[in-house]
């Protein structure tokens, strides 16, 4: 339980420190919900399947990029926990793009 | 009274020394990426902590210092006193994230990211005296500031951190940092950028390098051995490592006090021809001529020309707890003069309505943040013990951690307790193994987790 409440003070000041970016984030991700809510339930089924591939694609692109990004490089990562916090923070991105893509494919597809 | 937002409940029973969550300061970061997720995606970002009743007192506290052990004691009795008087004194307006200086000193960060203002991270409610403490009488419960001003306290925390005592090194300018190869770390954020401009000149061409430990009591005692493995690997990647010679100088008789890292940074800068001298202390240095000048503990000296040098200051007590009642009068911890407390409760030995948190601490093994992380709830809650007339609750037991970077990119991540035990977060998880993970806990989660324990929130 501590832990989980250390890591959401992390998340919560990772997003203070970056709090252009992370604001913007939400006020996108809810402008669009707002929108595609006009559409209804069937639109945002219908929506899922590419939501889900976005966020792939961006899970995808994290894993492969977060190292050097980092300042570091895939040679060091040696050890199993690394590869672990990989694919956690690649899943974390991807999460977070599906969330982005969601609302916006359930408006493209919109209700047929 | 000022109430944080964001409170959290029973933090002090959770992190007690006998608590099941005991090292969770990294067990919490390496749980970041999987929350980080989930709370960004999930909306979860600005989830409160349940509130705890706060003890109602007429009680004036006074801390001394507002550095991270300061403040993050002081936003917990501002959460957890209702009708307290809480004061800080402190004359600095700056507040420096001191645990980011080796990796300024080293070129990874720029030198913006370690500071911020002092004004912006004062708990609101909680009364800021902008001067200097000059003087304790604990016998009077009272204090006075370099300004002349008397202050009176029911309950004193002193967290004034230490003095880095370039003095004892015979020739030694702090302003000259940065020129004529002269490196050191931790004489704030400048000097750190500094020695960044020491080392990024020195590799272009490589040369003779000393790296210094002496052999006072440390403040992130894993700084020189940071320092000296970045510039293995910045003349490593300059192609200039091949021309250089870097020789480490201990005054004592290893380079870290916990034997099984001590053995293995040993092996690793064997591996990268980094001879080790030990009982070897930086006595005095000639910085125009390049020449340092080492003694044994026999006395014989031994002078050595440099092109670039890292100086580890000797440290101890500020002189205003040095000079008090306050500090320890015999035993190891004397001739530093830092505070007398007991080293389970953080309690003053003497003076029971006196506390001490951080590097001030007469207690065993160097400190880091990680130490105030584990260390400043537990002087809370037994502060807040001994204001409600019981006995503290909680034992520290010591817990310290250090993210010893390697390289570029790779670093290990050691936890230890007042034993030199090692204690690693994550079971299962071997504390020796170098590990990306490692370096980014140090690069891009300690700050943000910093930032929880100075607000008093983790």
């Amino acid at each position: 339980m501590y832990e989980i409440w250390l890591a959401l003070n992390i998340v919560w000041e990772l997003a203070l420190a970056n709090s252009g970016l992370a604001i913007g984030y939400a006020v996108i991700v809810v402008a669009l919900a707002l929108i595609a809510s006009r559409a209804g339930g069937r639109a945002w089924r219908r929506g899922l399947p590419a939501a889900v591939l976005a966020g792939l694609v961006v899970a995808i692109a994290a894993f492969a990029l977060v190292p050097s990004l980092s300042v570091s490089s895939f040679a060091e990562l040696r050890y199993w926990v690394d590869w672990a916090n990989l694919v956690a923070i690649a899943a974390g991105f991807g999460a977070a793009g599906a969330m982005l893509a969601w609302p916006l494919a359930a408006i493209i597809r919109g209700p047929r | 009274m000022k109430r944080d937002p964001a409170p959290i409940a029973g933090l002090g029973d959770i992190d007690g020394a006998t608590g099941p969550a005991r090292r969770g300061f990294l067990r919490g970061a390496a749980m970041l990426p999987l929350l980080g997720g989930a709370a960004v995606s999930g909306g979860l970002l600005a989830a409160p902590a349940p509130a705890r009743a706060a003890l109602k007192t007429s009680a004036k506290v006074v801390i001394v210092g507002s550095g991270l052990g300061g403040l993050a004691v002081a936003h917990r009795l501002a959460r957890e006193l209702d009708g307290a008087s809480i004061t800080i004194v402190d004359g600095k307006e700056v507040h420096n994230y001191q645990p980011g200086y080796t990796l300024v000193a080293t070129g990874i960060w720029p030198v913006d990211r370690v500071s911020q203002r002092n004004a912006d991270l004062i708990p609101a409610g909680v009364q800021w005296v902008k001067e200097y403490a000059a003087e304790f009488d604990p016998a009077a419960n009272t204090l006075t500031t370099s300004a002349g001003t008397k202050i009176r306290y029911d309950f004193l925390v002193v967290a004034t951190g230490l003095q880095l005592d370039y003095g004892q090194i015979e020739g030694m300018d702090p302003k000259a940092i940065g020129s004529n190869g002269l490196a050191s770390v931790y004489n704030g954020p400048a000097a750190a950028a500094a020695t960044w401009q020491a080392m990024d000149m020195f590799r272009r061409t490589g040369g003779d390098a000393l790296l210094t430990l002496p052999a006072t009591p440390l403040k992130c005692a894993g700084a020189p051995l940071k320092m000296t493995f970045m510039l293995a690997d910045r003349l490593r990647q300059a192609g200039t490592k091949d021309k250089s010679k870097l020789s480490f100088h201990s005054a004592l008789g290893n380079v870290f006090s916990v034997p099984r890292v001590n053995d293995d940074v040993i092996s690793r800068w064997k591996a990268l021809d980094i001879p080790v001298t030990f009982s070897s202390k930086l006595a005095a240095i000639d910085i125009g001529a390049r020449r340092a000048t080492f003694v044994s503990p026999e006395g014989e000296k031994t002078e050595l020309g440099y092109d670039f040098i890292h100086v580890v200051p000797p440290m101890r007590a500020p002189d205003v707890v040095k000079a008090s009642a306050l500090a320890w009068k015999e035993g190891g911890f004397a001739a530093g003069g830092w505070l007398e407390v007991d080293k389970g409760t953080l309690r003053h030995r003497r003076f029971p309505n006196v506390f001490g948190v951080g590097d001030i601490n007469g207690t065993p093994r160097g400190k880091t943040a990680a130490t105030v992380k584990k260390s400043a709830p537990i002087v809370a809650n037994n502060l807040i013990d001994v204001i409600a007339q019981r006995d503290p609750s909680q034992l520290f037991d010591g817990y310290t951690s250090c993210p010893l970077l390697l390289r570029e990119g790779s670093a290990l991540l050691i936890e230890f307790d007042y034993e030199g035990r090692l204690t690693p977060s994550l079971p299962g998880v071997d504390p020796m193994q170098e590990s990306w993970f490692a370096w980014i806990m140090k690069t891009s989660f300690l700050k943000p987790a910093y930032m929880a324990v100075l607000k008093g929130r983790a």
